[in-house]
């Protein structure tokens, strides 16, 4: 084949994208158009677009799924392991490794307590997905003149969890409703995250509390829907976080129960 | 409770969670896969595959970079379409499938779904492709053939068919804009 023939037989990477979307590359060129879009943010951005759209095709092919298949795959779960990490990959914040619980949190003088050597993994790995899927979240649907405060926030909550002892934590209960912080108790500083609560009827709010042992509860502010709240100036004998649904604006202290409370033991704080 | 929210649950290790995803998914999942793969049998295999990779990889998606709906499809679709290349290269279907080749057949499953507005807008939609576009996208989506094989069924140049693909991918996206 003459050399000119060679170069018009030659694949412009770029155009592979929709047939990439689509899944109809051969293995040899999906792994090699894989390879190119991690060097080609133009192309990874097309691919991104075109893959939504290719998903749309299979809205119109929804069919119930056999009875049967229900029952098997929910055996099959309660016995099957989980992965246990996120594989790294571009465009994902990194996170510092113990906050994902690979690594013990650095810099701690103190012996760590039994119950903070056992925080499961996936639990932090749960709590650090909430808070990072709620800024996400936010980041993609806010107009431009709410973005200044929501970039401010984002720092806010990249210096959390930079901190060499940023640990993180969740509790969720049986309908899934769930709260999450990470947390760094050399900074003092929380990110927390509820999710799953919706807001409060009758223009009620959701309000949340640090608990102190010896002095009474005091207000983080205000959390509205599935928004990160980054709190600060955490005293490190603080016990727990509470949310209790108050009148709109909040109240100087609580005036219900809590719908929800997180311990702060295995994040680094508490006596 | 979003899939989203759910699938972040899921990553955590909560069954609950993961039933209730089950419940908003399987639907899609198994339709989908039951479109391209054809075989009731095959089909639930291929599911359950991909239900059970919902689980054990939930770890893996990342809100960042679209919904979980999508990101289970995409899975889900990529597993079917595995499959039914497979197959294909054992020689099962090849007369079959040659004779239905560029009318992608619609109502394959719809008997047993009920009528959905999604489905009305995405057929409706494929229909205002042109022939070319329209042949182009579904041969690949639905059928899982590679661009190459599109292009010989359809005797054209692969450049055409690549941009075929695109072009009707993006008014796909511009008929679907008012759907979403």
């Amino acid at each position: 084949m003459s050399i000119l023939g060679r170069l018009l037989r030659r694949e412009d990477p770029h155009s592979l994208a929709a047939p990439y979307a689509l899944d109809a590359l051969e293995p040899g060129e999906r792994r090699r158009f894989a390879k190119h879009l991690q060097g080609c943010d133009r192309c990874a951005a097309e691919v991104r677009d075109l893959a939504e759209d290719a998903v749309r095709l299979a809205w119109s092919t929804a069919a119930p799924a056999p009875a049967a298949l229900r029952e098997r795959v929910l055996a099959a779960v309660r016995t099957t392991p989980q992965e246990r990490s996120a594989p790294a990959r571009e465009r994902t914040p990194q996170l510092p490794p113990h906050v994902w619980g690979t690594q013990p949190p650095p810099g701690r003088t103190r012996t760590p307590r039994t119950r903070s050597l056992f925080v499961p993994f996936a639990t932090a790995t749960a709590a650090a997905a909430l808070v990072v899927a709620s800024l996400f979240a936010v980041q993609a649907h806010r107009t431009q003149d709410r973005l200044t405060a929501e970039r401010s926030r984002a720092r806010e909550i990249a210096h959390v969890l930079a901190a060499p002892d940023a640990r993180a934590t969740t509790s969720k209960d049986a309908r899934g409703r769930g709260i999450g912080v990470i947390a760094s108790a050399s900074e003092r500083e929380a990110v927390v995250t509820l999710s799953g609560y919706g807001t409060p009827p009758g223009g009620r709010v959701h309000q949340l509390w640090l608990v102190r042992p010896g002095a009474g509860p005091r207000s983080l502010g205000l959390l509205a829907g599935d928004t990160p709240l980054v709190a600060k100036g955490l005293a490190t004998s603080s016990s727990s976080l509470a949310v209790t649904i108050e009148p709109g604006g909040g109240s100087a202290q609580p005036t219900s129960q809590p719908v929800v409370q997180l311990s702060l033991n295995s994040v680094g704080f508490g006596e | 409770m979003r899939a989203d929210e759910l699938l972040v649950l899921v990553a955590g290790g909560d069954q609950r969670a993961f039933e209730d995803l089950y419940t908003l998914v399987s639907g899609p999942v198994y339709g989908l896969v039951r479109r391209v793969v054809r075989d009731p049998a095959q089909s639930e295999e291929v599911a359950q595959e991909v239900l059970l990779e919902m689980w054990r990889s939930a770890a893996r998606y990342d809100p960042g970079r679209g919904s979980a709906l999508s990101w289970i499809l995409t899975l889900a679709h990529r597993r079917a379409v595995d499959r039914v290349r497979s197959a294909r290269a054992a020689g099962e279907r090849e007369q079959r499938e040659a004779l239905r080749a560029g009318e992608p057949a619609f109502d394959q499953v719809a008997e047993e779904v009920e009528a959905g507005m999604e489905r009305e807008w995405v057929r409706r939609c494929l229909r205002r492709l042109t022939d070319l576009q329209r042949q182009s996208v579904t041969l690949a989506y639905y059928d899982g053939y590679t661009y190459r094989e599109v292009a010989e069924r359809l005797a054209l140049p692969l450049g055409t068919v690549k941009t075929r693909m695109r072009d009707g991918l993006t008014r796909l996206r511009e008929c679907l804009g008012g759907a979403a």
